[in-house]
């Protein structure tokens, strides 16, 4: 088909200026900086009711929140943290830097870019408004039906849950879908899937994962609502309906999203190794087709949530072989982050600080994970503060550090400015301590049958102790957090000095300016090596010699 | 999407097809999760509930009104891949009408009485999976009226028609999951 001949060329609207350019822009750049900062107002949200929640559990018998309260805030923690903290924060970063990295000049679909944001923000904000409209909901981010039926659950928190959803869900689609256009159809000449950059990679994964599972969490929660506002009875076993089929529909969904919000952060973590290693990735086939692996897997696990409801011993079998089964494309993946680091010329800069961070922190995650994929172990621990501790191992010590990785490694990219090294190290160090102080001993919590989700306890238990230091090293990391604040707007309060390459990278997106012209490259580039940019600055030891 | 400032040349079909297909897969999903729910829910309901909208009169005449409406789409696309631009508009206004006479039939069906959504967890699984195929159905329509009004304005020639074919392709899949439908709720 001869596309080039009958193109019309049509003008744009006339440019606006200002603020006003911001909710009309198109732009993937400016598409993405407003992701990360409505991403990252949420976290501070989410932050503040983390730290409501250990205010709560500091001491035993507190009354700082009320039960009720406790519920919503707790259930909020987790929707923020998941659909409107790190799936948004990866999108921001996939928004701004997929084009630059594969040498294209905007997502393909821009306005479905723009739609799929303001879908998000929205989405955000209405479940938000819950709490000025009779209570936000309050059963948990999983929201188990049929607790979350109108006669267990009659105000409307649920129903701004589950409407909230829908648009996030949507969202979220809209943009994958454009992710998966946009790096089958814009890759520069000469970047062949083999020769991808890893960030583009888990993008790719996480935009198919998101796709074929969302579906799942939409007919659960349309079910919902039918039940509650029309008198269906999907999950009311009384008439006919089925307790367990919430879970099936929510966990087909819930445990691909696992993957959804880690990849993103290992794809910035083998985009980080490797720079300041100076080395090329270790093992990129493996650690490509391990991404893939992982995507495949994390549709066929999602019963190792549900190991404690009365399961056929044959399923949970399957479920708990499965679930070691996914171990090992993760350790693929860190042992070639290891061997990428090993004799290299290793700057230990903040975002490779983060980077490295992330690695020990989501191994340990990774390895509660393989206990709790013991059926035995999972039936004493499911439902108290270990799996708690798993999931915030691989969800903060995992996803978040990999994303702080990102923000400093890419920050002077999209600013022309560096965040400082001083107070990027401190916040590090903060955030690296903070963390082990609250969720190491929510394991031993978790051993000793301390259950997840209740707002007080009583005295005597042993639990005291170990509360009250969880609560202390929560308040470290907020203070990390606060310096970490303060770099930022100190550091956009110095002069820009706009280096295109600071850290001396390898892709694509350090060989246009800092910050990049609209129109990203003057010239497309083209490609020979996983290392175009390598390449470029040594043409002699170039990554193609030797690939090809 | 501006395509000269592509760096090659790309083909706008395989990428609008590209999307359509990547939605079309998901739809299959939750298509797919929502036939789970049906065929796990639709044998526990405790009370016999009658099974009056089990009549296969309509469905069966729905049925074939479809297959029909599929015909007249797949012509609609070979008469503009040829450029015949005014049978391009009689095949899509025969396609739109039997989809019209498809949604008259539902609704006919569903306010015949005989069972509501509130009728056991079947009567909710039912009017579920058939109320959102129908809404698929009316989305189907607005694709194609939008393709026939443009027709009308002269939109589209031998060499420009991409919206038709993708068109006609979300008119088959909205087709080949009502034959699902038909044959989950109705025959087996």
């Amino acid at each position: 088909m001869t596309a080039q001949t009958d193109i019309v060329v049509k003008r744009r609207a006339p440019v606006v200026g200002g603020l006003i350019s911001w909710l009309l822009t198109v732009d993937h750049k400016r598409i993405g900086i407003l992701y990360l900062l409505s991403a990252s107002l949420f976290f501070l949200v989410g932050g503040l009711e983390a730290l409501l929640i250990r205010i709560q559990l500091a001491r035993p018998e507190n009354t700082f929140l009320s039960p009720d309260t406790y519920n919503q805030v707790f259930t909020m923690h987790g929707t923020t943290m998941i659909f409107l903290v790190v799936m948004p924060l990866a999108a921001g970063f996939g928004n701004y830097m997929v084009p630059l990295m594969i040498g294209a000049r905007d997502m393909a679909f821009p306005k479905l870019n723009a739609l799929s944001f303001w879908t998000f923000l929205f989405g955000g904000l209405f479940m938000y408004s819950s709490f000025v409209f009779g209570g936000a909901p309050n059963f948990g981010w999983f929201s188990y039906a049929p607790g979350t039926e109108k006669l267990y659950s009659p105000t409307h928190g649920m129903d701004f849950w589950i409407l909230g959803i829908l648009m996030l869900g949507l969202a979220t689609t809209i943009g994958s879908l454009n992710f998966i256009v946009t790096i089958i159809q814009l890759r520069a000449p000469g970047l062949s899937l083999t020769r991808l950059p890893l960030f583009v990679w888990t993008m790719t994964v996480t935009s198919f994962l998101a796709v074929f599972s969302l579906p799942s969490l939409t007919t659960a929660v349309l079910l919902l609502f039918l039940d509650r506002q029309l008198g269906a009875h999907f999950y009311n076993v009384v008439q006919g309906g089925s307790a367990l089929l919430w879970q099936h529909l929510f966990w087909f969904f819930g445990h691909p999203e696992v993957y959804i919000l880690i990849l993103p952060a290992m794809g910035i973590v083998s985009e980080v190794i490797p720079v300041f290693s100076g080395k090329p990735l270790f093992g990129y086939p493996a650690v490509v087709f391990s991404a893939i692996a992982i995507g495949f897997l994390g549709f066929t696990v999602w019963a190792h949530h549900m190991f404690a409801t009365g399961m056929p011993s044959t399923t949970l079998l399957f479920f708990a072989a499965d679930s070691f089964l996914i171990g090992v494309p993760t350790g693929v993946k860190i042992f070639a982050w290891l061997a990428t680091m090993w004799k290299g010329k290793l700057r230990f800069a903040t975002p490779m600080l983060f980077a490295i961070g992330f690695v020990a922190m989501f191994l340990i995650g990774g390895l509660d994970g393989i206990h709790l994929a013991v059926v035995p172990v999972d039936w004493q621990l499911t439902d108290t503060y270990y799996v708690v501790s798993h999931l915030h191992y691989v969800l903060f010590g995992g996803a978040l550090f990999g994303i702080f990785s990102g923000v400093y490694y890419w920050f002077p990219k999209m600013t022309g400015r560096r965040l400082q090294e001083g107070l990027g190290k401190w916040h590090f160090w903060l955030m690296f301590i903070g963390m082990n102080l609250v969720f190491m001993p929510m394991h031993i919590l978790g051993l000793q049958g301390m259950p997840r989700r209740i707002y007080t306890y009583g005295a005597g238990r042993g639990w005291e102790v170990w509360n009250f230091v969880e609560t202390i090293g929560a308040f470290i990391i907020a203070t990390s957090i606060m310096i970490f604040i303060v770099n930022f707007f100190a550091s956009l309060r110095m002069a820009a000095t706009n280096e295109e390459d600071p850290w001396d990278g390898f892709t694509l997106e350090w060989k246009t300016a800092s910050p990049p012209p609209v129109y990203n490259f003057a010239e497309i580039p083209s490609v020979r090596s996983r290392r175009p940019l390598w390449d470029e600055k040594h043409p002699e030891l170039a990554d193609w010699r030797v690939e090809e | 999407m501006n395509i000269l400032m592509q760096p090659r040349s790309i083909n706008r079909l395989s990428t609008g097809s590209l999307a359509l297909f990547i939605i079309l897969a998901s739809e299959s999903i939750f298509f797919a999760t929502m036939l789970v729910a049906y065929i796990s829910l639709r044998d526990q309901a405790i009370l016999p509930v009658e099974h009056t909208l089990r009549r296969l009169i309509i469905p069966l005449a729905n049925t074939l009104i479809l297959f029909v409406s599929t015909f007249f789409a797949w012509r609609a696309t070979s008469s503009i891949r040829r450029g015949k631009t005014s049978t391009l508009k009689s095949y899509l206004l025969f396609t739109v009408l039997l989809g019209f006479i498809f949604i008259a039939g539902q609704i006919y069906e569903f306010s015949r009485g005989g069972m509501h959504i509130n009728d056991q967890s079947y009567g909710g699984i039912f009017f579920t999976l058939l109320g959102f195929h129908g809404l698929h159905v009316l989305a189907g329509l607005v694709f194609l009226i939008i393709n026939l009004l443009r027709a009308q304005l002269g939109d589209f020639s031998v060499t420009h028609h991409d919206a038709i074919v993708l068109g006609t392709w979300f008119w088959y899949y909205v087709v080949a999951v009502w034959l699902v439908l038909f044959g989950a709720l109705y025959l087996i």
